[in-house]
């Protein structure tokens, strides 16, 4: 009898007992009062919400409400983290170059942080080395698919561990689990609790309103971030210290070229757009800049955006704008370009040659011209393999991909790179040259521009080479 | 639904107001729409490309912007089912292409001594291989492309109009994805907005002032972070809304080009229709003829009205049957337990024990007499088929409404 009251006692201190837990992406906090939370916590950390009468915070602030909880938990029952141990069945990972070694224990000293390193020297092993070390449930989240998969690869070859996917219409969560930001942001507010480590593969992709969610609605007291190019143009970089931590490491281009890094050169070569494409592009060229000259002389502030606004209920900017996208298009698909293409297919005969294309249609151009695999998104994940390795072991003599291959995704050595289109940004340049930039003896790398004369495409190629990275480009005519 | 890039909106004085058209400004649109759906129904066996090619140029010589053409498209397709060709067969069809090419690498335009394999004539060669000429195999090459997709059967919109009327209700649910607030005021069908704002899984606020309902819709975040996440959310509610009678909305719409926000604001009288189907008034047959039985006349001076009244904690709401308002202005509700399953009637006491403090009559069926568990305490009366007005005229002089 005396037993069965102190149960029903205990039981009712359990049911009397204040939780935090896990819920949505975010923290709830139930059973304190007002005072008691300020007097602990202070006044930023919990907002009050009367719609489900409890209080509230963003999951990132798990780690700081943990260690305040671990000296004041007034028998606050924490039942938000579901991590587990993580053993690993075989660590094959190769031995480290210094500065990678410099970079995992600079990360570990706070074990949060952005490790910065370019293209070619890495960054992946390094990241797989912080989860060997580490041995913890970890979410890597990769920018694309592609990557995704890759990352898959890597964590089974490296350590011995069939990660789950989340992604690509997969979601199969374990304890390690690789997925996209896409997939992260929207999923994080269901599994934020269940990862202690989080990993952000090319990291710059994640500031923004909702895709800073994958770090916010996460409760992992452990962040790293990867890039090669830290740098937004838009000056969002700045978030990523609130979403993930400082940089815990840094290495520059220039402090590896000739390092691990292929010696490389930069050649320009201009083609002509032939008299079909010229007048057309020069009526076209006409038309947009007659229009943008007289808005201008009203609105001295007119721009791109209010074109691209207007273009949607006023027929005459819609047709503008549908020649401005015409114009891009001439540059882009350039008859001449394809003959350029085969004189370098004649120059480099026998060595393997990536080509960068500015559209899907302009790479699907140059593979029915030359029969060339194309690696765009559509292909499945045995087609991708068979192409990238399949230029590497020699089987085909060259690839043609669009912005797929942008970022990251393993290549074989590659000492060859033809861009025949697109790259507006800074980083997109930076990360294309990153591709090619493999080590390999003494062999140095050649990148080709092929740009469209006297078209936007050549003024774009003149203000890249104010990059550092493309500082000392020549001009070579074929 | 649309996305993103196929959104058109107009702005007026901070209003956001999505593409919409109308028999009266765009009479030509009926005619268009009918074309558009007729291009569909005999399209079975055709390409997605070619299918848009046609819709295409049904608009040519029109001054309509092209990205409502491709917002058409969007909402036809979503309407159809596509064969995705066959993936693996075409991806071998590449390889085996490929690297019988690759033997030849580069396939050049003139050959010489060096660089023998001429372009045209090798092509010709490689697709005799493959049994097919150059121009079939150039066809065949990318077939598991999107936009090579062949159209196999088109469920379709019944009439132009409902085509039309679906343009518009996507447009606004496209504005939506952007939204950071919603909120919903109603003085009817209350139930079913937020059965349908549920089912959309938004969390709400609920306040009431005189007779009119607020009901503000968001997500668990929103109140840390100004954020446009359960702006798809939202976007889902809105066919449910539409369906409902008696309300107004006003969301506050994520705007970063007007350096902060637009307002987005519909109505039951915007002219907006969905086909969502309507939730039932009445759960059930036996409050039904209750009512009718009851009448419009108060008896003993109690008034009987339906669905006015929602009972709230937190995020649980709870809708009685009947509100009876006596002309002293004493209110009590009543709700209707009938023949439900135990999970129901789990559920439901646990919802009334919530209320406990609120005047409500329960009438149970005798059939569960003994089974609604745990005490919920408050007044009960049993009914066998149809709920007796004397006995609860009788209940209602002994509660304390």
């Amino acid at each position: 009898m005396e037993q069965s009251s102190s149960q029903t006692k205990q039981r009712a201190n359990i049911l009397n007992q204040a939780h935090l837990e896990f819920s949505g992406g975010t923290l709830v906090l139930d059973r304190w009062t007002e005072k008691a939370i300020k007097k602990v916590f202070g006044d930023k950390l919990w907002t009050w919400d009367d719609r489900a009468e409890t209080w509230r915070t963003i999951a990132i602030h798990y780690p700081e409400i943990r260690q305040i909880l671990s000296i004041n938990a007034f028998g606050t029952l924490d039942r938000v983290p579901q991590w587990q141990k993580v053993a690993w069945s075989e660590v094959k990972l190769p031995i480290l170059r210094p500065e990678q070694l410099d970079a995992v224990s600079g990360w570990t000293q706070h074990r949060r942080g952005v490790v910065v390193m370019p293209t070619g020297t890495g960054k992946t092993e390094v990241a797989l080395r912080i989860m060997a070390d580490q041995g913890c449930s970890t979410l890597v989240v990769a920018p694309i698919r592609d990557l995704m998969y890759q990352w898959h690869r890597r964590i089974l070859q490296g350590l011995g561990y069939d990660a789950g996917i989340i992604g690509d219409n997969i979601r199969n969560v374990k304890p390690v689990s690789v997925t996209t930001y896409d997939s992260a942001c929207i999923h994080m507010p269901t599994f934020g609790n269940r990862f202690q480590l989080l990993i952000f593969d090319e990291c710059h992709h994640l500031p923004g309103p909702i895709r800073g969610d994958a770090a916010r609605m996460s409760i992992a007291p452990m962040r790293l971030g990867l890039t090669a190019t830290l740098e937004r143009s838009d000056g969002q970089h700045s978030q990523l210290e609130h979403l993930i931590g400082p940089i815990a490491y840094r290495l520059e281009i220039n402090q590896v070229s000739g390092g691990s890094l292929a010696e490389y050169d930069v050649f320009r070569i201009s083609v002509e757009l032939n008299d079909r494409e010229r007048v057309r592009y020069d009526t076209l060229a006409e038309q947009v800049s007659t229009y943008v000259y007289d808005r201008r002389q009203e609105e001295p502030n007119f721009n791109w955006q209010d074109l691209c606004a207007e273009s949607l209920r006023s027929a005459e900017s819609g047709a503008i704008l549908r020649a401005f996208k015409e114009k891009q298009s001439i540059e882009d698909c350039a008859e001449e370009k394809l003959r350029v293409l085969e004189d370098l297919f004649r120059l480099h005969h026998g060595t393997p040659i990536l080509i960068f294309a500015g559209s899907n249609m302009m790479a699907r151009r140059v593979s029915l011209r030359f029969l060339l695999p194309c690696l765009l998104n559509h292909c499945g994940k045995a087609e991708r393999l068979d192409y990238l390795d399949g230029l590497r072991d020699g089987i085909y003599p060259a690839i043609v991909a669009n912005q797929v291959l942008d970022e990251g995704v393993d290549l074989p050595a590659v000492k060859i790179a033809v861009v025949i289109g697109g790259m507006a940004s800074t980083r997109q340049a930076k990360q294309r040259l990153g591709r090619i930039l493999r080590r390999r003896g003494n062999e140095r790398a050649i990148l080709y521009e092929v740009v469209a004369r006297d078209t936007n495409e050549a003024e774009r190629s003149r203000k890249r080479r104010k990059n550092d990275a493309y500082a000392g480009t020549r001009h070579r005519h074929l | 639904m649309l996305t993103r890039e196929l959104a058109i909106a107009t702005f007026d004085r901070g209003r956001l107001i999505p593409d919409r058209l109308t028999r009266k400004s765009h009479a030509l649109y009926v005619e268009l729409a009918q074309s558009m759906l007729h291009v569909y129904q005999n399209g079975v066996g055709k390409d997605r490309r070619s299918l848009h090619n046609t819709v295409r140029q049904l608009f040519s010589g029109s001054d309509c912007p092209p990205r409502r053409i491709l917002a058409f498209c969007k909402l036809l397709d979503d309407a159809s089912e596509y064969a995705d060709g066959d993936k693996s067969k075409t991806a071998k069809l590449r390889r085996s292409v490929f690297r019988a090419a690759a033997k030849c690498h580069p396939l050049v335009t003139i050959s010489d001594s060096l660089f023998e394999h001429d372009e045209s004539e090798m092509k010709r060669r490689i697709a005799e291989e493959h049994g097919m000429d150059w121009p079939q195999l150039k066809d065949r090459l990318f077939e598991d492309l999107m936009e090579y997709h062949v159209l196999k059967s088109f469920e379709g919109f019944e009439r132009a109009e409902s085509l039309l009327a679906r343009y518009n209700v996507a447009q606004a649910q496209v504005a939506l994805f952007d939204a950071v607030e919603l909120t919903v005021v109603a003085t009817q069908d209350f139930k079913s907005i937020l059965r349908y704002a549920k089912l959309a899984r938004l969390m709400h606020r609920i306040t009431k002032r005189s007779n009119r309902y607020f009901f503000e819709f968001d997500g668990p975040a929103s109140l840390l972070q100004n954020t446009h996440r359960y702006g798809s959310a939202m976007a889902k509610f809105l066919p449910g809304l539409l369906s409902c009678q008696g309300w107004s909305m006003v969301a506050k719409i994520r705007a970063s080009r007007f350096q902060g926000s637009l307002r987005l604001e519909l109505n039951d009288e915007c002219g907006l229709t969905s086909e969502t189907i309507r939730a039932d008034d009445f759960d059930s047959k036996v409050e039904e003829s209750f009512c009718a039985k009851w009448g419009e006349q108060a008896r003993n001076g109690w008034r009987l009205e339906r669905e006015t009244e929602i009972l709230h904690r937190g995020q649980t709401a709870f809708f009685p049957d009947f509100v009876f308002v006596h002309e002293d202005g004493r209110r009590v509700l009543m709700e209707v337990i009938g023949f439900w399953t135990p999970e129901y009637l789990n559920h439901k006491s646990k919802v009334l024990k919530l209320f406990h403090d609120q005047p409500i009559l329960l009438a149970v069926a005798e059939s569960i007499k003994g089974k609604m568990g745990v005490d919920i305490g408050q007044p009960l009366i049993y009914y066998k088929t149809a709920i007796q007005i004397e006995q609860v005229l009788k209940a209602l002089e002994g509660t304390n409404g």
